[in-house]
């Protein structure tokens, strides 16, 4: 099964890992945010893409995972520990609002979700043992930059594989069918509200260690940062833009996004027109191609193959 | 008298001011072939979502092998082996026919994994004649093979009881036939099934006995040699213009 | 007693704004199934509007949305033949690509915000802003009476559109049943046009409206779009009164919680949210009926 995307997927992966031998601090940087994106992308994909079910509200399991770290490092745990526990947090929480919220079909629970984003965004900000909207700063110790740029990046790599896996098994399958009929699916005995809470459960889980990782890195957070709508919103549009559904569409899209990112805040100009962007995107995206650019590349692949075969 | 795999007491569903189900009742035995018939909205979908789960009805019973499944959702109803297809098929365009019955297969009441399943969807393509189009994309076929896809994916769930809904809708005469030869294989290896059908003829062939129901209510059970020359049964369909009866 | 009093009376005067904000959404809804999150942008759109012919030409916020109605009436229409239109129609089920779509419309409103008025906190300040009047022994402020009268008028306005033309009547119609409509001669691009008109032009008169009693920054709009959302779930998007009876429940909600409990301002829109949250689990029929077109799907045969 040595397929090339395999292939290719392992050895960026090997390298990825390798690099903090070779390159200096700011390049490892920038592959520590590509990790963190692709790991967002991937996770949401999970629910978002397999399963159809779009939700606008993911900053709130990154805070989750966030909060968790920060406030649990600040009572003596150690920050690795505490990792498993934000995950386990986010999962319930997940499971908390999917209960309601997955009775709502399609773009009603879209919307439903921003609300939820909402409500916890403000929940932080206003809530005292969270720190307000100051936020809060993880106690000092000494912080090892390359064992979080190599947990980011072991984190990237196993989402991509689970996602791999996921879609291959009976349970992406449930997924799949839930995303394009799911009365039909129900029909053949597919329970869909165990189904979309598991997989929004899984993908809560995986955002929120991510979370505690950017915590430890950055090691500030405010609820400006951690559970703004517009991180919500990056997180969908990765997938959306790089293939939704599929594996390497969102790691695609946190590609773009990575670069955009960094191109943007470069360009004075264009720091403020990011609304603009990412909007113009969607529409573009939406109108011409909603496969995004997996999709793309693959409907000129098959125009060039006809081509091909009709010509010989 | 053996105890009826399928037994409806009194089963209403009212949908706001419309009364769709009244009073119906009747009980199906194991290995029967039960055909329901009756004009245009005369509430046989309704009947089969209620059976099905997919409705829940506002009052009366439904003892599958003799326990309550009245108001229990679908996938919970087909995990208990009783399923249906519907009357537009509605099939998982995006996968291929083998996915789609291995949904079924992995889902249904047989909770089929790995080999197995693949072994049990095999089988089921070979036995409803779509073998051949295994690999093909379900929104590549045409529409006898769709609606051979719809009861092949709810074989695959392994069911006591199969519910089908007009499925000789929209086929020509020799794939009624065949479809019809497909129906009693279905029961020769085993299970019950019920038929909502408006081909007359299809129904008068193949059926054991058969239910008439019309504007929601019970109108004629029986044979279907009985039935069909009713009084009542014949004037259903009259005063509401059956087309291909 | 007193406190009673003065719920029901900010209720019912918050109600008929919240209907006219919502019925906009819904009415998208109702002929295209589609979610136009791109109203909390026209709502923001429609105060910022407001706001601007306010200070350039000292017009009164509430004569301007004379001006607002049929300038957005357009807008929509622009919107809906440029855009939307383009969009590969799914059969009934309402689709991501719109809601996607439209949302990248709203992020691209909210840009054009920021760039034209700065990310200040704006407001508007007319001579009877801060005055108030007593009805039934309770104080309301002048501008939430004028603001209870247009949308009382513009929801009046809406119910004869309605049933008296045949604008109204095929909107309906297709909001009802699609297929008989088209069917029946309904020119679904144009009626669809239409809806997408009427829909931002109420988004636009509301926005107008709140203008006058919040302050406001391009960020506006969204948690007014979820009370909107709230508002339809709860009562439906086939009449006005469905609107209208939503409307009632969420401003009652709201009010009640404003006077009954110490939770503050800043929570408030958070718990009505979450009290909706609430209702979904303990009735998932919702109110009757209606809520079962988003729940689940009956076959209806």
């Amino acid at each position: 099964m040595m397929t090339f995307p395999r292939v290719a997927a392992a050895v960026f992966g090997v390298l990825a890992l390798a690099a903090p031998l070779m390159l200096e601090r700011g390049t490892l940087n920038d592959v520590w945010s590509l990790a963190f994106a692709v790991i967002l992308a991937s996770a949401w994909n999970l629910l978002g893409g397999f399963a159809g079910q779009v939700s606008l509200g993911y900053s709130a399991f990154l805070g989750i995972g966030a909060y968790a770290t920060v406030l649990l490092s600040l009572n003596g745990m150690n920050p690795f520990l505490t990792l498993p526990l934000g995950a386990v947090l986010a999962a319930a929480f997940s499971v908390l609002i999917g209960l309601p919220a997955f009775r709502l079909r399609g773009p009603y629970f879209t919307i439903a979700t921003i609300g939820v984003g909402e409500v916890v965004r403000v929940c932080a900000s206003s809530v005292s043992f969270t720190g307000g909207s100051s936020g809060l700063r993880m106690p000092p110790g000494s912080f090892d930059f390359t064992l979080n740029y190599l947990s980011m990046v072991a984190l990237a790599i196993a989402v991509v594989a689970l996602a791999a896996f996921v879609k291959r098994s009976a349970f992406g399958q449930a997924l799949a069918a839930i995303r394009q009929d799911i009365d039909a699916a129900e029909s053949l005995g597919i329970d869909s509200t165990r189904f979309k809470l598991l997989a929004h459960a899984l993908s809560a889980a995986l955002v929120a260690v991510a979370g505690g990782l950017y915590a430890i890195n950055f090691q500030y957070i405010a609820p400006g940062s951690v559970f703004d709508f517009r991180l919500s919103l990056s997180i969908v549009l990765m997938p959306i833009v790089g293939g939704v559904g599929t594996i390497a569409g969102p790691v695609l899209g946190a590609l773009v996004f990575s670069t955009l990112q960094v191109k943007l805040l470069s360009i004075p100009a264009l720091r403020d027109s990011y609304l603009f962007l990412y909007g113009t995107l969607l529409i573009v995206v939406m109108l011409f191609e909603p496969k995004g650019i997996l999709g793309l590349v693959r409907r000129v692949l098959h125009r060039r193959l006809r081509r091909f075969y009709a010509d010989a | 008298m053996p105890e009826p795999i399928l037994s409806v007491k009194a089963l209403k569903k009212r949908f706001g001011g419309l009364l769709a189900l009244s009073d119906v009742s009747f009980s199906v035995t194991e290995g029967e072939i039960f055909g329901v018939i009756g004009p245009n909205g005369a509430g046989k979908t309704t009947l089969f979502s209620c059976l099905v789960g997919s409705l829940s009805p506002t009052s009366g019973s439904i003892l599958f092998r003799g326990r309550e499944i009245a108001g229990l959702p679908n996938y919970a109803v087909v995990a208990r082996g009783l399923v249906r297809t519907h009357q537009i098929a509605r099939p998982f365009r995006d996968m291929t026919v083998e996915a789609n019955v291995s949904i079924g297969a992995h889902f249904g009441a047989g909770h089929r994994r790995g080999a197995d399943a693949r072994r049990r969807v095999a089988e089921i393509l070979e036995r409803t004649g779509l073998g051949e189009r295994a690999g093909s994309l379900a929104m590549a076929l045409p529409i006898g093979d769709l609606k051979r896809l719809e009861i092949a994916r709810a074989l695959a769930t392994e069911p006591a009881v199969l519910c089908l809904d007009e499925v000789m809708g929209g086929l020509n005469p020799s794939e009624i036939v065949a479809a019809m030869s497909l129906i009693r294989a279905i029961r020769d290896s085993g299970l019950t099934v019920l038929m909502i059908e408006h081909h007359v003829h299809a129904v008068a062939g193949v059926t054991d006995r058969v239910l008439v129901l019309n504007f929601g209510e019970m109108i004629a059970e029986g044979v279907p040699k009985d039935v069909l020359r009713n009084p009542k049964v014949v004037a259903a369909y009259l005063g509401d213009d059956a087309g291909d009866a | 007693m007193q406190d009673i009093a003065g719920v029901l009376v900010n209720s019912v005067i918050s109600a008929a704004l919240y209907a006219t904000m919502a019925y906009g959404l819904a009415v998208i809804y109702g002929v295209m199934r589609i979610i136009n999150l791109a109203h909390a942008g026209f709502m923001m759109l429609g105060a910022y509007t407001t706001f601007a012919l306010f200070t350039r030409f000292s017009l009164d916020p509430f004569l301007s949305l004379l001006v607002v109605a049929p300038l957005f009436f357009g807008g929509g229409v622009l919107l809906h033949r440029t855009v939307v239109r383009r969009l590969p129609r799914s059969s009934g089920t309402p689709s991501m690509e719109s809601l996607l779509l439209l949302f990248g419309v709203w992020l691209v409103l909210q840009n054009l915000a920021y760039v034209i008025w700065s990310g200040d906190t704006q407001s508007i300040l007319t001579s009877y802003t801060l005055k108030s009047v007593s009805l039934l022994g309770v104080r309301v402020g002048v501008p939430a009476l004028l603001v209870f009268g247009m949308s009382a008028l513009s929801l009046l306005v809406l119910e004869l559109v309605l049933h008296r033309t045949y604008v109204g009547k095929a909107v309906r119609a297709v909001t009802q049943n699609r297929d008989a409509a088209l069917l029946s001669g309904v020119n679904a691009d144009r009626i669809s046009a239409a809806a997408f008109g009427i829909g931002t032009a109420f988004a636009g008169i509301a926005g107008g409206m709140l203008s006058t009693l919040y302050a406001f920054t391009p960020d506006f709009g969204r948690s007014f779009l979820l009370k909107a959302f709230c508002i339809i779930v709860l009562g439906g998007m086939e009449s006005v009164t469905g609107v209208a009876a939503g409307a009632l429940v969420l401003a009652l909600l709201e009010n009640g919680l404003a006077v009954w409990t110490t939770i503050p301002t800043s929570f408030q829109d958070a718990v009505s949210f979450a009290l909706l949250f609430v209702a979904l689990v303990v009735f998932p029929q919702g109110l009757p009926g209606l809520f079962s077109r988003f729940a689940r799907r009956s076959a209806i045969r």
